[in-house]
């Protein structure tokens, strides 16, 4: 009886540390910052068990009885709760308060295990002896946990099958326990019932551990992969690392959510805000609803016609917790208007006509999205302008693709608009260059909305400079018939990486 | 009767869905447009029933290809609706006819006009009244997307249909070589389109010898460089360099100026230009109606078709010459004009091949292939995004003799030509068959006219160009080969010359 007891202290030492080093190790590798997030789990873990140890004293009767309901539980809750955690991770918001909440409670189960395994033998042997034996067991199984953890556990194992396998061997302590003790147990049937339920559960759970992986561990934590989806039309991948959020289409970067404010603000406000009094804006691409959530900033704009070709990444980016939180849930104000459609035929058909037309396609890397950069479409969406409208167009970078960047500012002009380059800084892009066009000509604005991050009216006219290194290039106008600018993106980036 | 694994695949596949190997899918089509049957009423002299009314016109247009409408067009433009256009098929458009289904529409034939050379007056005046050419701009939707051609060589695909890798130093130079004479020839200005404007009896030796017989004369005999020129008699005139009199080689690259960028090209070809002509002139057209009699009483002409006569002071047949023998009453027989057999197919794609290999392009060509290669439809989309398309597969049969391809072409079953069409595909794209869900083939005994040796100055050719009297021809074999701008060209010379007489006389 004596070792076996002391094996079960061990056990249940080792249970309870796993369950917190999973949930440090989750937060850390979810939420980045591993030691806030380690130093703040210990600490809450090692709190709960000092709630778990005082509430023991409560407990007066059925010692035993509620020792095993106390592993099953364990088993449970600690067995699933790497499963759940990464699962709330991917399709929650909730995830740290649900963490927290996790590790609390496995906390106040493993604070009241102790005291009462300690009660329950008291009888059998010198006090003196139980603390010591106890104690020393316990201590022995954290030091085993703690080796077994980083050496085996994660790297072959995993976080949801580590977590499964001591739920099982919790729920394994509450079978043997009503043998161990089964004279201080007056019924021991049910527990054993519960128990082979439990157990179950837990088998299935490292059998499906795979789907759950699949579904979580290695979207998230592997490949730092929130989000991997092939629509119709392009591969859309959402990665995050610590709390940068970013968005890939087919490998392109997008945005990253630590400097997009400047990309986008820098897109919306210079144009924009040149214009009197803008009622109605066109938005072509721009199915992130980045550029939105900035046009909203103006109250006066009445309406927002968004055209983005792909369905899914409208859809992804009106309901994703993820995404409406950075893009402030523009796409549910009742201003836009969202039609998935492919830009070039719509704006050809369409008739209507706007104040500011945002142009913020993908790079012209190949010749299909070559089209949406020529003076062909320029004209036909120039013939959207109102008489005081202004267009803006995403154009590549003055510094790593000028004669891209110069190219597109050239083919503007040739489709009959007076052109207004500048560019600004995006850490994750480097310098990104934009055009202003028109028909009439732009003056800079005098305001701004209130709460920008990155745009003010002092640094303004220093966005229209360019510097020697990104000063205008001789560049023939992209057509239809000679995609000039395909070729010359393609070159541009072929000798930034040699 | 044997069964081959394939047929044998393809007949039980109805009972073995999804067992069947991959990509033996069942490809659905059939002949479309046949039109010889009623060709060979003609030649055979058959009876054709009484006719039982009577329309009496001042002109009656026989054909209504782009000679034929392009005859009406100039008639209507001018003021002058005292005329009928007869087509025998049920589409018109002759060569420039289109098709259309779910995916795009698409060419049954000729397919794009080479950006017009300052010459072209006839062609510029018509693309200025469409909107193509605006203050001496071409319209950039109409001028063909990039990337414009590709030829597969050596196992990859090269930008361009003129072989540029591979090429070794005497290839070079003789590619040099050809582009120097074509220069003097260009600068002598006797090789122009519409070809009447520049034609000089001092030309007339080129086209006693082959086009292959005057490059070896120049001692131009690199494999590449001949199999250029070879490709190109093929596209143009659906003949081979020893089949081609070496004056329509050499004008087939002297008549154009070094262009801007083009062809001018639409989804369904020249079809395009087909229906705005027909915006403007359809009121005149009677398709269904095949002429099978015209004769003459008198200053009047009587034109036999179903079950009308008409009645006409000037007929411009604008049909292809070599039916005019077998209808116009009292006519010669011709022994100048000959023409090249082709076939034409439209391919429904579901989906492009994994094997299609860098970006889409409108005009695709195998080195190694007898066929001509496809042309894609749904490359003058402006969409950014496409996934499915139609492709035109184009093979003129340029080896042996026309008769006997003719045969060929009537004997063979639709499932023969599929196969023959798939198979070449397959030289490239090795996943055709996974990719395709229809094929509609259209056959065409006398598609183009061939400038073979001696043709262009053929004295019975420059006879009827010429056109004197109340019936006048029209159709592009007068000049010798067909392409658009010569077709336009003839329909409207004839126009402006009845015009002219009739004007004269009011």
């Amino acid at each position: 009886m004596g070792i076996l007891l002391f094996i079960t202290v061990l056990l249940i030492a080792a249970c309870g540390l796993i369950y917190e080093l999973i949930a440090g190790t989750l937060a850390s590798y979810l939420l980045g910052d591993s030691v806030l997030q380690f130093s703040t789990i210990i600490g809450c873990y090692l709190f709960a068990m000092g709630i778990g140890s005082a509430m023991s004293r409560y407990i007066h009767r059925g010692l035993v009885y509620r020792f095993v309901w106390i592993e099953l539980l364990l088993g449970v809750i600690g067995g699933f709760s790497s499963a759940l955690l990464f699962l709330a991770f991917a399709y929650t918001q909730g995830f740290q308060l649900l963490m927290y909440a996790v590790v609390i409670v496995i906390g106040v189960l493993v604070g009241l295990e102790i005291p009462l395994l300690m009660r329950i033998v008291r009888e059998r042997y010198h006090f003196r002896d139980v603390v010591a034996h106890i104690l020393t067991f316990d201590y022995l199984g954290a030091l085993g946990a703690s080796l077994l953890f980083p050496i085996l556990l994660v790297p072959y194992l995993g976080l949801v099958r580590s977590a499964m396998l001591f739920g099982v061997i919790n729920v394994v302590v509450a079978l043997w326990s009503t043998f161990l003790f089964a004279k201080q147990l007056a019924t021991a049937g049910t527990l054993r019932m519960v128990g082979v339920v439990v157990l179950c559960g837990l088998g299935i759970g490292l059998a499906q551990a795979t789907r759950i992986t699949m579904a979580a561990e290695d979207n998230i934590y592997a490949d730092e992969i929130i989000l991997a989806r092939d629509t119709r039309y392009q591969h859309i991948v959402l990665t995050r690392f610590k709390d940068d959020i970013r968005l890939f289409l087919n490998s392109h970067l997008q945005f990253s959510s630590r400097d997009e404010y400047r990309y986008h603000e820098a897109l919306i406000h210079p144009g924009l805000s040149a214009i009197a009094a803008p009622r109605r804006v066109l938005v072509l691409g721009g199915g992130d609803g980045l550029a939105v959530r900035e046009i909203l900033k103006y109250p006066q704009i009445e309406s927002i016609t968004l055209v983005d070709l792909d369905s899914e990444m409208t859809r992804l980016f009106s309901t994703h917790p993820m995404l409406t939180a950075l893009n402030q849930k523009s796409f549910s104000s009742p201003k836009v208007h969202i039609i998935n459609a492919d830009a070039f035929p719509w704006v050809d058909a369409n008739t209507d006509s706007f104040d500011f037309i945002v142009i913020d396609f993908p790079d012209p890397t190949n010749y299909s999205l070559g089209k949406l950069y020529t003076t062909a479409f320029y004209k036909a969406a120039g013939r959207h302008l109102s008489a005081a409208g202004l267009m803006v167009v995403q154009s590549t970078s003055p510094m790593f693709a000028r004669d891209s960047y110069w190219c597109i500012a050239e083919t503007l002009k040739q489709a009959g608009l007076k052109t207004y380059p500048y560019h600004v800084y995006v850490p994750s892009f480097g310098e990104w260059g934009f055009v202003i066009a028109g028909h009439r000509d732009y003056e800079l604005p005098i305001s701004l909305p209130a709460g920008l991050r990155f745009i003010n009216l002092e640094e303004m006219p220093a966005l229209f400079q360019f510097p020697p290194d990104m000063a205008p290039m001789p560049m023939p106008p992209n057509r239809l018939n000679d995609q000039v600018l395909v070729r010359a993106y393609d070159q541009d980036w072929k000798d930034i990486s040699h | 009767m044997k069964t081959s694994r394939r047929q044998f695949l393809q007949s039980g596949g109805a009972a073995l869905v999804g067992v069947s190997i991959k990509g033996d899918r069942a490809i659905a089509g059939s002949f479309v447009n046949d039109s010889f049957q009623m060709g060979h009423l003609l030649r055979d002299g058959a009876q054709f029933a009484q006719a039982n009314q009577v329309v009496k016109r001042a002109v009656v247009i026989v054909g209504g290809g782009i000679a034929g409408l392009s005859a009406a067009w100039r008639l209507n433009k001018k003021g002058f609706s005292d005329f009928v256009l007869l087509e025998m098929n049920e589409q018109t458009g002759g060569n420039s006819r289109w098709g259309e289904n779910e995916i795009t529409a698409y060419p049954w034939a000729a397919h794009y006009v080479p950006v017009p050379g300052p010459k072209a007056l006839y062609v510029r005046e018509l693309f200025e009244e469409l909107g193509v050419l605006k203050d001496g701009q071409w319209e950039e939707r109409y001028l063909c997307f990039s990337p414009q051609e590709r030829l597969f060589l050596y196992g990859k695909w090269q930008e361009g249909i003129e072989p540029a890798i591979g090429l070794r130093a005497v290839d070079r130079e003789q590619f040099q070589q050809l582009e120097d004479f074509i220069q003097n020839f260009r600068a002598t200005g006797k090789f122009t389109v519409p070809m009447e404007i520049g034609f000089s009896e001092t030309t007339a030796e080129l086209d006693r010898i082959s086009f292959a017989e005057w490059l070896h004369a120049q001692g131009m005999n690199s494999r590449i460089l001949n199999w250029y020129m070879n490709y190109c008699c093929r596209d143009d005139y659906g003949a081979t360099t020893s089949t081609t009199s070496a004056w329509a080689g050499i004008q087939y690259f002297a008549s154009r100026e070094p262009e801007e960028k083009g062809p001018l090209t639409w989804p369904e070809g020249n079809g395009w230009i087909v229906r705005r002509l027909l915006e403007r002139v359809g009121k005149y057209v009677q398709p269904n109606r095949m002429v099978h009699r015209i004769s003459r009483h008198g200053k009047r002409f009587s034109l036999l078709a179903g079950n009308t006569e008409y009645q006409a002071e000037f007929v411009i047949f604008a049909a292809p010459t070599f039916l005019a023998p077998f209808v116009v009453e009292g006519m010669a027989p011709l022994d100048d004009f000959e023409y090249s057999p082709w076939l034409t197919a439209n391919l429904t794609l579901d989906h492009f091949p994994d094997s299609y290999g860098g970006d889409a392009t409108w005009d695709n060509v195998f080195m190694e292939s007898p066929t001509l290669g496809y042309v894609d439809a749904t490359h003058q989309s402006l969409r950014s995004y496409v996934d499915r398309t139609v492709w035109t597969f184009y093979w003129a049969l340029a080896e042996g003799s026309p008769a006997e391809n003719r045969q060929l072409l009537l004997n063979k079953d639709w499932n023969y030509w599929k196969e023959a069409i798939l198979r070449d595909l397959e030289r490239v794209h090795h996943d055709i068959r996974r990719c395709v869900s229809r094929i509609d083939i259209m056959r065409m005994g006398h598609a183009m006219a061939r400038p073979k040796v001696g043709a262009i100055f053929s004295a019975e050719r420059r006879n009827l160009a010429q056109g004197r009297g109340r019936i006048l021809f029209a159709n592009s074999d007068l000049s010798g080969f067909s392409i658009f701008e010569e077709a336009q060209y003839r329909g409207v010379t004839a126009a402006e010359k009845v015009l002219r007489e009739i004007g004269g006389r009011a």
